[in-house]
């Protein structure tokens, strides 16, 4: 099984690199840790290593390209064969120079590199050749690599002839199972703090993912970039139901897409961008950036984490092209085939967390955004109109819509004038279809 | 706690490569955790670096014509861009790591890096200021004879990481011959027009600093600086 390369965080205020050098080809056999390729930010140049040993099975990032931070680099096999021979190790630090020049070379970086082909060193009881992963898991399950069937190359023993091994009924005590509470013995506790945690027995130890790492990363940098306001509008969409009952079986048969409220969410939200720049900037040190263009971002849950790909110019769309860009980047977030490109560029942001438990609530602004729009639940309630003159008490379809906005660039007002006429829109059920 | 420490080294005048060797054992003991974060201060012998991506035509001088004048041509493997090291020139090369709570940013070290300079430089008199997108330290004065004349730049920044661990870092003009510079385009760009502490001096009339070589006190006041804005104790980079 591949290992999947990402560009790891460089800082909170890093998000994305141009890939400057790759240092190693595919089919090339790296050590972990082996610098892999130099990237580009600023006037950083960083070295990504290796996070596990492998054969590089494929480079996924040209040189020149411009990558997010998670965006995957490269895929590393651990099972692999070599296919090249290391790129005729290119001095990793420098050349010769041109000038007559007497100083000590620079001595490469000291990285062990057995050619993994090459027979391991004998000992007293050698065990037999295996791959680095298979001496791994081998080692974690304790057992014995001599005891194990090698089927790779040259007899080799592979990561699956481990698993075999241990699956079959000989095998000794039963291993971990995959997501058994056991805390891998190497994995360094974290340091302990004033505000540390000791580890109690039983606890799980649960490192984060790259793209938890990101969102976690994001969120402080947000809150303590923007002093965050919150303003709740409470919307009644009765007018909204019954325009999309009308329309969303001919909806459904002309696009094969069902009609859902979000784009009339995202579609109302533009339109009152436009008439209330302040909400459609950022802030770039001392000043604040309106932008023309208008790209909102859609919060969406996958199984990886939160994504926010972009509908790009959705002030263009008409209310069923937002509907049809929506479903287009949702279902591509959940089948993980959005590109950097999706994720790029939006100027706003609309969260739509789901019905339960979600009366309303505050979202935390994307950067470098100055407001993100968040869907409460929709629901059935009674509430007072004034019919033929008279106070009643009648049962709408309601949705509490919250604000989130940058009080360095944004005041109250402008901010409840933005939501207001969203519920202005939503309300009249002033759309195109 | 001895690893919180900063340490600031003057190196003496170095060849590039030798700088590049002793950068290269520094990144080395960091990583591995025998050394604290410190900072290598030196000067080097006549130097034109040249990045991966330098465009020939950056040189305004072929490159025999540089060896003629005693300057070495040195082709880094970095991205980047082309520079030019002198006696003169102070150059600093932080071998911090970064892996620690609140430091694991690199556009923030680039800023704190300049903050240090700016604060020394302007404690010869020098206001300075950053110039947006331009990563570095211009001077900020003297435009009301150009109003739309280059930028001047004091100071050039330019950072590796590895493992977090950084290495290269900047080089601050004080009293380099700027005649230097004329052999190449500094960093590509044509509107940058390279000064020194000596230049800023003598333009109001003061004395500038001795040719040749940094003198002490402008390593002294750089060194705290650095303490300031590299050590543990460094306030947030504006």
């Amino acid at each position: 099984m591949a290992i999947e390369v990402e560009l790891p965080s460089l800082g909170e205020s890093v998000f994305e690199g141009t890939v400057s050098r790759w240092l190693v080809s595919e089919g090339e056999w790296i050590e972990v840790d082996q610098p892999l390729v130099e990237v580009t930010t600023d006037k950083v140049d960083a070295e990504i290593p290796a996070p596990h040993a492998g054969v590089v099975e494929a480079i996924l990032a040209a040189e020149g390209d411009v990558i997010e931070v998670g965006a995957v680099l490269a895929r590393v096999d651990p099972d692999g064969k070599p296919t090249a021979a290391p790129a005729a190790t290119e001095p990793a630090a420098v050349p010769p120079p041109v000038a007559p020049f007497s100083s000590p070379a620079v001595p490469p970086p000291v990285e062990p590199s057995v050619p993994p082909s090459a027979t391991p060193p004998v000992e007293s009881s050698a065990p037999p050749a295996a791959t680095p992963v298979a001496r791994r898991v081998a080692e974690e399950a304790s057992i014995d690599l001599r005891d194990v069937e090698g089927t790779g190359s040259a007899g080799r023993v592979t990561k699956d002839d481990v698993l075999r091994h241990q699956s079959a009924p000989t095998a000794p005590a039963a291993p971990p199972q995959a997501g058994s509470p056991s805390v891998p013995p190497a994995r360094r506790a974290p340091a302990a703090n004033a505000f540390g945690y000791e580890l109690q027995e039983g606890d799980r130890v649960l490192p984060m993912s790259p793209m938890r790492k990101i969102i976690s990363d994001h969120m402080v940098y947000s809150k303590r970039t923007s002093p965050h306001v919150g303003t709740v509008a409470e919307v009644d969409l009765s007018a909204v139901v019954k325009l999309r009952n009308q329309h969303k079986r001919t909806f459904q048969e002309s696009y094969g897409k069902p009609l859902t409220f979000l784009p009339f969410i995202v579609n109302a939200a533009v339109r009152a961008l436009r008439e209330f720049p302040a909400l459609n900037a950022s802030v770039v040190e001392d000043a604040i950036i309106e932008k023309q263009d208008i790209h909102v971002g859609v919060a969406t849950e996958t199984e990886k984490g939160l994504v926010v790909p972009v509908v790009r110019h959705a002030d263009r769309l008409s209310l069923a092209g937002t509907a049809m860009a929506i479903d287009d980047l949702a279902t591509r977030a959940r089948n993980r085939k959005l590109s950097a490109d999706d994720l790029k560029g939006g100027t706003f942001t609309v969260s739509n967390p789901g019905r339960q438990g979600n009366l309303y609530g505050f979202a935390i602004i994307n950067q470098p955004q100055v407001g993100i729009l968040r869907m409460g639940e929709i629901a059935k309630r009674a509430v007072v109109r004034t019919l033929d003159g008279e106070d009643a008490i009648v049962i709408r379809t309601m949705m509490f819509l919250a604000l989130s906005y940058d009080h360095r660039a944004v005041d109250g007002a402008p901010a409840n004038g933005f939501l207001y006429r969203i519920r202005e829109l939503l309300e009249s059920a002033d759309f195109d279809l | 706690m001895a690893s919180n420490a900063i340490e600031i080294e003057w190196q003496g005048t170095l060849r590039y490569g030798e700088g590049l060797a002793l950068q290269e054992r520094a990144v080395s003991d960091r990583i591995a955790g025998t050394t604290v974060d410190r900072v290598l201060l030196l000067e080097h012998t006549p130097v034109v670096t040249l990045g991966r991506s330098t465009d020939p035509g950056n040189l305004r001088l072929p490159a025999d014509e540089m060896r003629r004048k005693g300057i070495e041509v040195f082709e880094v493997g970095r991205g980047g861009d082309v520079t030019y090291h002198a006696p003169g020139q102070l150059v600093g090369y932080p071998i911090l790591d970064l892996d620690v709570q609140g430091r694991r940013d690199v556009h923030v070290h680039l800023r704190r890096i300049e903050s240090a300079l700016m604060e020394a430089v302007e404690s010869f008199g020098i206001p300075c200021r950053r110039v947006s997108g331009r990563t570095g330290v211009f001077v900020d004065r003297d435009r009301s004879a150009v109003p739309d004349g280059p930028d001047r730049k004091i100071a050039s920044i330019g950072v590796g990481v590895r493992k977090w661990v950084t290495f290269h870092g900047f080089a601050l003009n004080v009293s380099i011959d700027l005649a230097g510079f004329d052999a190449i385009v500094p960093c590509g760009l044509q509107d940058v027009e390279m000064t020194s502490v000596s230049r800023e001096l003598e333009r109001e009339g003061r004395e500038g600093r001795k040719a040749g070589a940094v003198d002490a006190s402008v390593r002294t006041a750089v060194g705290e600086a650095l303490v300031r804005w590299l050590g543990p104790e460094a306030p947030v980079a504006d």
